[in-house]
């Protein structure tokens, strides 16, 4: 096929030339073939693959008795509340002063991140390891997933050692989310343990 | 004469440099492709700056759209079938003929309540993503995620879990499947989401 077109195109060169160029092939077509292919690979594949974060949730024994778990100082917890509007309510647990310091923040360095680093800071001041360091995250109903992933991310690049996602809240959670007009998980749902992922 | 012959010529243009590099891309999105799965849902997962990949084999695969609509999968063949049969015992369906089996071994992801599995498969493949999918039940009256999860792991044993949900997934959604899943016993399993650099993120 090829021989004839080029033979058809030079024609007036005589037969003698047309021969000298019949090794030549016309790859015309096929490259049209191989970028018709192509396109077909470029629009079918997934570029970048997804990723996976690990969490270990704590096992549940319903005949395990919560007063057989160590009970954490107060002094050595952040609690993180993820509420609606991608809003976070984060305070410091007293043992023996009812009042409490809520900060209400957003996802951003400036935010959480650096409220984590003050309170790793001061943990590392008052117990000499930031390690010691016990975050508890609790997400509220109308919090997005993302929240919860954000959070959990947030432990990572922080490198909090210690945290665990808890659905169930004390007085001072409850206050927190009547003042800020979330709700509260329907009753069923929220029976869990309190026990630290191991990271 | 010769002079007036070559600008003649010279429209054809040499391809197969241009053919050589087709080929070569060609070749590499052929080696590195790994073919988008079916999709019943659109889910948006969120970013992390988790770097674990997610494995290749034996994942059962859980995902949870905005709504809170729940649609389950595994992700081998051989694991489907048993699983086809394991559901017919469990919900005492009516057997399946071989077609209907052969349909569900290519079913990457369902959503609906089990008891609809012969008419789903009885439906024509190119009628099927018009097939209602609302989601597996998963209420405390009617769980079904919970049977899936237990006959799933009995037929591969290996099973690991990734739950896929959407950025804008209620937390209570998620929860309840996770509630599932540990009533299962299951208290280890992935979060799926999407890469992000870690470096420009870190301080």
């Amino acid at each position: 096929m090829a021989e004839m077109i080029v033979a058809d195109k030079g024609g007036k060169g005589g037969k003698k030339r047309a021969k000298k160029q019949s090794t030549r092939v016309d790859l015309t077509a096929m490259v049209d073939m191989a970028f018709l292919l192509l396109t077909f690979f470029i629009l079918a594949t997934t570029f970048n693959k997804p990723k996976a974060m690990e969490v270990n949730k704590p096992a549940k024994d319903e005949n395990e008795k919560k007063e057989d778990l160590p009970a954490i100082k107060q002094s050595k917890t952040y609690n993180i509340m993820m509420g609606k509007n991608d809003m976070l309510y984060c305070y410091v647990g007293s043992d023996d002063d009812p009042n409490v310091k809520v900060d209400s923040t957003f996802f951003s360095r400036s935010g959480l991140r650096s409220l984590i680093k003050d309170r790793q800071r001061a943990v590392a001041q008052k117990w000499g390891n930031q390690d010691e360091l016990f975050i508890l995250i609790k997400p509220l109903p109308d919090s997005k997933f993302r929240n919860m992933v954000d959070v959990l991310d947030e432990m990572a690049i922080t490198g909090v050692k210690r945290y665990a996602i808890i659905d169930d809240f004390n007085e001072i959670d409850e206050l927190i989310i009547k003042q800020s007009g979330n709700r509260k998980p329907d009753a069923i749902k929220t029976a869990n343990v309190v026990v630290p992922s191991s990271k | 004469m010769p002079k007036v012959k070559i600008p003649r010529k010279s429209t054809a243009v040499d391809m197969t440099a241009m053919c050589d590099v087709a080929f070569l891309l060609l070749t590499f999105f052929i080696l590195t492709t790994r073919f988008r799965p079916q999709e019943i849902a659109q889910i948006n997962i969120p970013a992390s700056t988790a770097q674990i990949p997610v494995p290749d084999k034996n994942i059962m695969s859980i995902q949870i759209d905005p709504k809170g609509n729940v649609y389950f999968g595994v992700d081998d063949q051989f694991t489907r079938e048993k699983l086809l049969f394991a559901i017919k015992e469990r919900f005492n369906l009516p057997a399946f003929n071989e077609k209907q089996v052969k349909e569900f071994k290519l079913v990457e992801i369902f959503g609906f309540p089990l008891e609809q599995m012969g008419q789903f498969l009885g439906t024509k493949p190119e009628e099927r993503s018009k097939f209602p999918q609302p989601g597996i039940p998963i209420s405390e009256e009617k769980n079904q995620l919970i049977d899936l999860i237990l006959l799933a792991r009995q037929a591969n044993p290996e099973l690991r879990i990734a739950i896929k949900a959407d950025k804008l997934t209620s937390y209570e959604d998620v929860n309840a499947v996770i509630q599932t899943l540990q009533k299962q016993k299951v208290n280890k399993f992935n979060l799926i989401t999407t890469g992000r650099s870690a470096s420009s993120d870190k301080e």
